[in-house]
């Protein structure tokens, strides 16, 4: 049964919320946590045109080399790419009669400014950042799983 | 391979929008505009820069780099369902259907609702003589809490309106109001605010600096001739060939005394602000202005602080040398109204002033300016470490551009082209009932130095910035599903012009890569399909009430084949607008050839790039992408010889070298005809 548009419009900018509101901040702060974020294969991530493997190689380069920053979303903005995206789970694809309306995968543009260092008077630096984020394929029922994880992944400095 | 070819041939294409050769890209990864007709003349001047080649003007690439082997994303591969090809007719007739070069205002209609919707300016003066003038800030505050309070008394019902933005000039507070405020603005013109009667007129910068020149008229005679004057001052302390303005030793200037500038304390407080307005009368354009003048000298001066002289950041805001020696300048405060003005400057001498002896002197002024390098004559950072602050901890690579068949490529040329020039026909060809849009404005977004940004006014109510937009019936609102919906949106949105692609490639940042997982419009195919995810940044300008503005955007696409085999459709389009933020940021750090064990960059700001990347994937990335240009191969078969080769450069080119010379290549390890 097809989801409604006002439904679909719900999940989709709740789910894209909810990801900026706590993917920012951990990057941000809590930059132990970023593997959770993605997907077991992401393709492609993209920092400034440099491809990163996986999610546990961005945790690796934020935790060890990148120095303290301030990420600031100004805007951000997402729209739903299929409706019934075909998850891969362990059991082979999923079937349609198992999809529920959380089964999209999502498309965020998100535009805001980087501040590096510990410098407050640092200058700060436009980005913008594309995310594809598709349904959790785990199973898992364990607390704090996340919902949709990042598929793909493209930060650009802008200014 | 590629799972979606494009329909090759057919050679009556005009306007070069299908390339007739392969997608070719310089060393940095731009998409090498020149493909047609010039083809191997080898004159390009980045192809040159790029070296490695051998000479050869270009380096062709369909795949680009693949990152440690995880080329195999590609759309229509690893079980997603059937391939399917995607077809570049259908943007092909976007545009060559589109017949006029129309220029963005051609658009009248547009033009017409543009200027109902554009903020209106208004002149509020003589707030200055009374008694708030004397507040922290003279008197602006209170002056636009005056403006709105009788706008509200005025207008009586609705909701509460505003000034939406202003600014000072001088004496004048520019106040901008929504345009059917006009009339009501009017009417506060002469009302008594604070014991004054103020004026509020239409704005007119021209009437605006005749009153600032008006106010240093000191004797008989039209503002003119003050006027005239003062260009003649400024003739003689102008240096065109050395680029300098020479503000030096006012008080002494025989032409200043004669005008009686110095007689009264008001003149002498504006006679800097009047000239200033001249010079600026002096240029056609802004840029002109800006390029006149390198250096600037206010030397000997007697200044105790900046405040009458300020206005020298607005009339010369690039220069790179400033000369401030022997005037009375104390401390930061004294200086604080340039504390972010100035952004080029390299030079400062402020020799001769009691600042100069706080040990925070030097360090203050590194901070204020970002590229100094000398202060009184010392220098004080190297350009090295000039450059290496522009660095940034993620080194800013060329674009990523993983392209099937010149879909992508093809589409973004065709894409902006049409969106100037024919938003219709764009949408029949490549909008469905399914394509969504949407826009979103970061109003506080970074900016360009020295740059400013226009009103938002045409947008806002169409932003879909979902951290400002929260209720559900405005997000369903804001996103614009089916190509009628979009159709109405873009015909609604001012007309644009963007910089073209072939005159202007380093304005663009534009990368592709294969987007698994799309939904398949015929609906047979229950895994989805596979396309690809455009993400392109750049700016445009727009057309509104006559103006032409310059705004930065990011607009991500996700494309895929269409119901029809054969035909591409834009499956998401996500456009967000922000203030003009110039294109250096996307400008590569090492435009140079890497050498094959790249040195780990060096450099106080930023870490080296390969440990940035976590291990080596970044040099193989590098290798991959240098085998690739002097072999002509293609990424994935540069990644096969120098994977089985240990990642030895030498060895994997002798590798190359013997399999070519025994003719084992097979003609799809390359990227194209050599």
């Amino acid at each position: 049964m097809p989801s409604g548009e006002d439904t679909l419009t719900k999940v989709s900018t709740e789910a894209a919320t909810e990801f900026v509101q706590s993917f920012y901040p951990a990057i941000n702060s809590n930059r132990e946590s970023i593997h959770s974020y993605y997907a077991p294969a992401p393709s492609p991530v993209l920092f400034n045109g440099n491809p990163v493997a996986d999610g546990a190689a961005v945790q690796e380069i934020f935790v060890h080399q990148m120095p303290a920053a301030v990420y600031d979303v100004q805007s951000y903005d997402c729209q739903i790419i299929n409706p019934a995206y075909p998850t891969i789970t362990s059991a082979g694809p999923k079937p349609q009669s198992e999809m529920g309306v959380k089964d999209m995968s999502i498309l965020i543009l998100v535009s805001g400014y980087v501040r590096y260092g510990e410098d407050p008077d640092a200058p700060q630096r436009g980005f913008s950042e594309t995310f594809v984020l598709v349904p959790n394929p785990s199973s898992d029922k364990a607390r704090g799983r996340k919902e949709w994880l990042i598929q793909s992944q493209n930060f650009r400095l802008v200014v | 391979m590629p799972s979606m070819k494009s329909r090759r041939g057919g050679g009556s294409d005009r306007g070069g929008i299908r390339k007739r050769g392969p997608t070719r890209t310089d060393r940095d990864g731009d998409m090498d505009m020149d493909a047609g007709g010039s083809r191997g003349k080898g004159s390009r001047p980045e192809a040159s820069r790029s070296g490695a080649g051998g000479g050869r003007p270009a380096v062709p690439r369909t795949g680009g780099t693949t990152a440690g082997g995880r080329g195999s994303g590609r759309p229509g591969r690893g079980g997603r369902g059937p391939p399917r090809d995607m077809n570049v007719d259908a943007i092909q007739r976007a545009i060559t259907s589109t017949e006029s070069q129309a220029t963005i205002r051609q658009n009248r209609q547009n033009d017409r609702n543009a200027r109902k919707r554009e903020s209106v300016p208004f002149s509020v003066r003589g707030w200055k003589k009374s008694k708030v003038a004397s507040d922290k800030d003279g008197g602006v505050e209170a002056v636009l809490a005056f403006i709105e309070r009788r706008l509200n008394s005025l207008t009586k019902t609705g909701p509460r309106v505003r000034v939406t933005k202003s600014r000072v000039e001088g004496d004048t507070v520019v106040a901008f109001v929504h345009p059917d405020l006009v009339d009501t603005m009017l009417r506060i013109n002469n009302n008594t605010f604070a014991g004054i009667n103020i004026s509020v007129e239409p704005y007119d910068p021209n009437t605006l600096a005749e009153q600032e020149i008006a106010a240093v008229q000191t004797g008989p005679g039209s503002t003119a001739d003050t006027k005239a004057k003062m260009t003649t001052i400024l003739g003689k302390r102008f240096y065109p060939d050395t680029k300098l303005l020479d503000m030096s030793k006012l008080a002494s200037d025989p032409d200043l005394q004669a005008m009686g500038i110095f007689n009264t304390t008001s003149t002498e407080s504006k006679f800097f602000p009047a000239l200033m307005k001249v010079w600026d009368m002096g240029f056609k354009t802004a840029s002109e202005r800006r390029a006149a003048v390198e250096s600037a000298s206010l030397a000997d001066n007697q200044l105790n602080n900046i405040t009458v002289v300020t206005t020298l950041a607005h009339a010369v805001p690039d220069i790179k040398n400033l000369d401030l020696s022997n005037n009375n300048l104390k401390d930061a405060q004294s200086l604080i109204g340039w504390r972010w003005k100035f952004r080029s400057l390299e030079f400062l001498d402020m020799t001769g002033n009691p600042f100069c002896t706080d040990p925070a002197f030097k360090d203050t002024m590194l901070k204020w300016y970002p590229r100094l390098q000398k202060l009184n004559n010392v220098q004080v950072r190297t350009p090295e470490e000039v450059a290496a602050q522009k660095k940034t901890p993620i080194p800013v690579r060329s674009p990523h551009f993983l392209d099937e068949s010149q879909i992508g490529e093809t589409f973004v040329r065709g894409f902006f082209t049409g969106y100037d020039n024919d938003r219709n026909t764009v949408i029949n060809n490549v909008y469905d009932d399914n394509s969504v849009f949407s826009l979103n404005i970061n109003t506080s977004a970074p900016r360009a130095p020295n740059s400013e940004t226009a009103a938002w006014d045409e947008y806002i109510k169409k932003s879909r910035n979902l951290q400002k937009i929260n209720h559900l019936s405005a997000r369903m609102s804001r996103s614009f599903k089916g190509a009628e919906k979009i159709r109405e949106v873009w015909n609604a949105l001012p007309p644009t012009r963007h910089p073209d692609m072939a005159a202007f490639p380093e304005k663009w940042l534009i990368e592709c890569n294969p987007v698994p997982g799309l939904p398949d419009p015929t609906g047979q195919s229950p895994t989805g399909v596979g396309g690809l995810l455009l993400t392109i940044h750049g700016h445009l300008e727009e057309s509104v009430g006559g103006k032409v503005e310059m705004r930065s955007f990011d607009r991500t696409l996700v494309i895929g084949p269409g119901a029809v085999p054969g035909a591409i459709r834009v499956v998401n389009d996500m456009f967000c607008l922000r203030a003009y933020g110039g294109h250096e940021a996307w400008i590569p750090e090492n435009t140079d050839i890497p050498q094959a064990i790249a040195p780990p960059a060096s450099g106080p700001v930023s870490a080296a790039p390969s440990a940035v990347l976590g291990g080596d994937q970044a040099q193989r990335e590098q290798l991959i992408a240098q085998l690739s240009a002097k072999s002509g191969m293609t990424p994935q078969f540069s990644e096969m010889a120098l994977s089985s080769n240990d990642w030895n450069p030498e060895a994997a080119w002798k590798n190359f070298e013997q399999l070519k010379a025994q003719n084992q290549l097979p003609p799809d390890a390359f990227l194209a005809p050599v």
